[in-house]
């Protein structure tokens, strides 16, 4: 099997290079795809005949916290390959993947807590087994970004943090089991069954399908967009990055 | 010719060299025994001072002051893990060790809980009795706890690993280990609220034995992983 790809792309100064030609096609498809879903989602979405129009606020809801389940597992992985190849793109990837994963549980919350503040008719909920453990998500992912700010030498901060990646992971997993189980197991029922209330035809589950897209889109724009940066100040005294800035 | 392998020791009396090395530094620093045992005493009289003094209400809140009681002086306990063999160098020479570096990990979460869990699991019935913890529950809170606070120092050892070197790592230790030990804490106030209420006292140990296998066979793992990260 061929490797060079992987190499290549592990390379800081082919990623940019790579990413530079794939930006303005995700960046396109992004804009479109983001717009269109929103404007579906909050001015044409038919009013349940619960819920009401607090509907529109679960097609962001339910696109941005699935979302924000991929970031442990892909930091795992990014993790994975910083501590076996080596290889410094994997760590930037990383880094980002971090504040970002904060700020998309951040999200997920904030829009719950909304939905939740008018249909449960409070901002939180201990017994709800996917709010405590969105939480516990976030708390993880700040411990992260709280030990790589705590580290001066990057290489050290990179393994420890690829490291506690792996290790939250795999918690993250076992987090989110038990506090499903406790609730089965301590509480009767959440004050109300929130699955499937809202998502109810057609007319709901497409708005959030295209959302979901669009915003997995605008993860991955934001990931390389960050890691671009990163790039550029770590490797600020090479002689590529010299050249780019002298030319723009 | 004689075999080249002499003295080179086994991986089993590795492991009984550096548990008994470490007891016996523990046995030399009295305080260190009696700290986490004090802080777990006093955390747990504040609370009725702070919450409460009604008996019904002290029974109510008694199982989770326990067990976070436990959780905080476990955490406080941690720190003294590896770093005074991190700043004399002699846990440098623990990874210098041809012996699996999984097993003197695991030798020196061992007698670390030995020393600072142990306490805290023996004297807990007691301070269950002043906070007014139904009788019938002193078993399963010393059982939960038993098996549950091991799986707190490995799961803190792994913190203290990755934070060897760092200056201040007090907080940053708290912060990275304390949401890791969630499911420990669920399972170990279940298993002592919910047998009053006529659930089985052994599926939740069983589940707090199977973390506790868990925690054996990978956190030991991380540790290593994350000690080699620290020391180099």
């Amino acid at each position: 099997m061929n490797w060079t790809w992987f190499h290549q792309l592990g390379s800081p100064k082919s990623f940019y290079a790579l990413t530079s030609q794939w930006l303005p096609w995700l960046v396109t498809v992004m804009v479109i795809s983001m717009t269109a879903a929103l404007v579906w989602a909050l001015l044409y979405i038919p009013p349940d005949y619960q819920q009401g129009y607090t509907t529109r606020i679960l097609v962001i809801h339910v696109a941005v916290a699935g979302t924000s389940l991929a970031f442990f597992p892909l930091m795992a992985v990014a993790g994975t390959i910083t501590l076996v190849w080596r290889i410094k793109l994997a760590d930037m990837v990383a880094r980002n993947a971090a504040t970002l994963g904060a700020w998309f549980s951040f999200v997920t919350l904030a829009t719950g807590s909304l939905w939740g503040s008018v249909m449960w008719g409070t901002w939180w909920e201990w017994t709800d087994a996917r709010l405590v453990s969105m939480l516990f998500q976030f708390f993880l992912l700040l411990a992260v970004i709280a030990l790589r700010s705590a580290m001066d030498d990057n290489d050290k901060a990179a393994k420890a943090c690829a490291l506690l990646s792996i290790v939250g992971c795999i918690n993250v997993v076992i987090i989110k089991y038990s506090v499903e189980w406790w609730n089965v197991l301590h509480q009767p029922n959440s004050p109300v069954g929130m699955s499937n209330s809202g998502a109810n035809g057609p007319e709901f589950w497409l708005p959030t399908l295209l959302m979901v897209v669009a915003v997995y889109l605008f993860l991955t724009v934001s990931l390389i967009l960050s890691t671009r940066n990163e790039i550029l100040h770590r490797e600020r005294k090479a002689q590529w990055v010299r050249e780019l800035l002298a030319a723009s | 010719m004689a075999p080249v392998t002499t003295g080179i020791a086994g991986t089993g009396s590795a492991f009984m060299a550096t548990l008994k090395r470490d007891l016996l530094i523990a046995s030399k620093r009295k305080n260190d025994m009696l700290n986490p045992f004090m802080f777990f005493l006093i955390v747990a009289s504040l609370f009725p001072i702070a919450v409460t003094r009604e008996p019904q209400q002290l029974t109510d809140i008694s199982a989770g002051v326990l067990w976070i009681a436990a959780l905080l002086a476990s955490l406080l306990a941690m720190d003294s893990l590896y770093r005074s063999d991190f700043e004399d160098g002699s846990l440098a020479l623990l990874l210098l060790c041809p012996q699996p570096l999984y097993f003197m990990v695991l030798a020196k979460n061992l007698s670390h809980w030995l020393v600072s869990g142990l306490p805290v699991v023996l004297v807990s019935p007691l301070i269950a009795y002043m906070l007014k913890l139904p009788a019938e529950s002193y078993l399963p809170l010393f059982l939960s706890l038993l098996v549950g606070t091991p799986v707190l120092s490995l799961l803190g050892s792994i913190g203290v690993a990755l934070t060897v070197g760092l200056g201040s790592r007090g907080l940053i230790l708290a912060v990275i280990t304390l949401p890791m030990t969630v499911p420990v804490l669920i399972f170990g106030t279940l298993a002592v609220q919910e047998p009053r209420f006529g659930a089985d006292l052994a599926g939740y140990l069983a589940i707090l034995g199977a973390q506790l296998l868990a925690a054996i066979a990978l956190a030991p793992l991380a540790s290593a992983a994350a000690l080699r990260i620290s020391v180099n």
